[in-house]
């Protein structure tokens, strides 16, 4: 009995710690400033200010071949971007790749309706702090940055949803 | 996962595997740690030294009834009860509104001035040097990017959206770089980047040696076309002091 209790004591001090680590990775400390501006060049050949994009919801995605979770994650955002981009609604995903022959086949495959931007240098990744794939960072209408995400589960797809619609009701 | 928050679990999860061979089996299920994070305002003295047990929820839960009452008790502080609401004239509204305008035109000129310092500041009129984008036309080529070196060095580097394009094109002279430059003799190395004629990848440069004397020194970089060889032309204007 004293045994069973103990782990379920133990199961329980998991699912805390589990929580609190969810918590530290809220913890992004651009999270209220001001986004830092870019401008990169997109694979489709144009190039892209995210300072001419006042006005709008960003949705930023890092993302790279390596990662295995970020096609899906850009599939929900696509999703996402087909259905509130006539609402204000812009989003770029960016690569984090060393070798861009890689982030082109990856970009031609996960075909999505957004820009994919490349980051040969991944000076825009250092800007945005980005230390795990996927990363989504969430911009509101005054260039303020709202939110991070890691990771992607199949319940962040609604998750995101509802965020978004919050930035763009604002 | 982050590295810090994995991190984070690890050493949770070696707190707490060290922690509970110490620790007496509990007879009861008494010592649920669930409320461990929770202040309890009337703690039991025992949950100094052990982990919290469930009697301290209840006991923040018993403490938030107590401060309750007192938040509509404030609320109506100053009103009398039955007293019509002030409410503001229009003269009032548009005294305030008034007001609040001639701030923010106070706070604009303020920000213009602190402009002009920082840049008489920063770049002295005696060692400042600007290059200007200017194109003309531009049918022959589409701008994509324009790298800047003075003395060998690289002093900009810009890539230009199409929205910034349109605006060269209907006349829009860009400031891509202001600096200082001591007097004396620099040359200026201009790379265009973009799609000549036929769609084709372009890439030419252009280049200038000013001599750079007291007194701010501009210079102008021209995108025109050429229409007799249907080519782009790319010059660079000294506009000198």
């Amino acid at each position: 009995m004293g045994r069973v209790y103990e782990c379920r004591r133990r199961l329980v001090a998991l699912v805390l710690l589990v929580a609190s680590a969810a918590a530290v990775a809220a913890d992004y400390p651009l999270i209220g400033s001001s986004a830092p501006d870019f401008a990169l060049r997109a694979f489709t050949g144009y190039n892209v200010r995210l300072s001419e994009h006042r006005g709008e919801v960003v949705v930023l995605a890092f993302w790279s071949s390596a990662c295995s979770t970020c096609g899906s994650e850009l599939a929900a955002i696509n999703r996402s971007y087909s259905t509130y981009r006539t609402a204000g609604l812009a989003v770029f995903g960016i690569s984090v790749e060393d070798s861009r022959r890689h982030a082109r086949e990856f970009a031609r495959v996960h075909r999505v309706g957004f820009q994919m931007l490349d980051d040969p240098a991944e000076e825009v990744s250092r800007l945005f702090d980005v230390d795990s794939l996927p990363m989504v960072v969430l911009i509101d209408r005054n260039g303020t940055i709202r939110d991070m995400h890691h990771d992607f589960g199949s319940q962040d797809e609604a998750r995101y949803r509802a965020e978004l619609r919050r930035l763009l009701d604002e | 996962m982050k590295l810090s928050t994995f991190r984070a679990l690890l050493i949770g999860a070696s707190i707490l595997c060290g922690a509970l061979p110490a620790r007496a089996a509990p007879t009861a299920p008494a010592a649920a740690p669930p409320a461990a994070t929770a202040p309890s305002t009337e703690a039991a003295p025992s949950t100094a030294a052990a982990p919290p047990s469930p009697a301290a929820a209840p006991s923040s839960e018993a403490a938030s009834p107590a401060t309750v009452p007192s938040a509509p008790a404030t609320a109506p502080a100053g009103q009398a009860p039955g007293a019509a609401p002030q409410v503001p004239s229009a003269a009032d509204t548009r005294a305030l509104d008034e007001e609040a305008q001639s701030l923010k035109k106070d706070v604009v000129d303020l920000n213009r001035d602190l402009y002009v310092l920082e840049e008489e500041l920063l770049y002295p009129a005696n060692t400042q040097v600007a290059v200007f984008v200017s194109m003309d036309v531009g049918s022959f080529f589409g701008l994509d990017s324009v790298e800047l070196k003075i003395d060998r060095k690289e002093v900009a580097n810009y890539l230009y959206t199409p929205r910034e394009v349109d605006a060269l094109m209907k006349g829009g002279v860009q400031k891509i770089y202001i600096g200082n430059l001591k007097t004396g003799s620099h040359e200026l190395v201009a790379f265009f980047t973009g799609k000549g004629p036929n769609d084709r990848d372009y890439k030419r440069g252009a280049s200038i040696k000013f001599d750079k004397s007291i007194g701010a020194h501009y210079l102008e970089l021209k995108i025109n076309d050429r229409q007799h060889r249907l080519q782009p032309e790319f010059e660079i204007k000294d506009w000198g002091e």
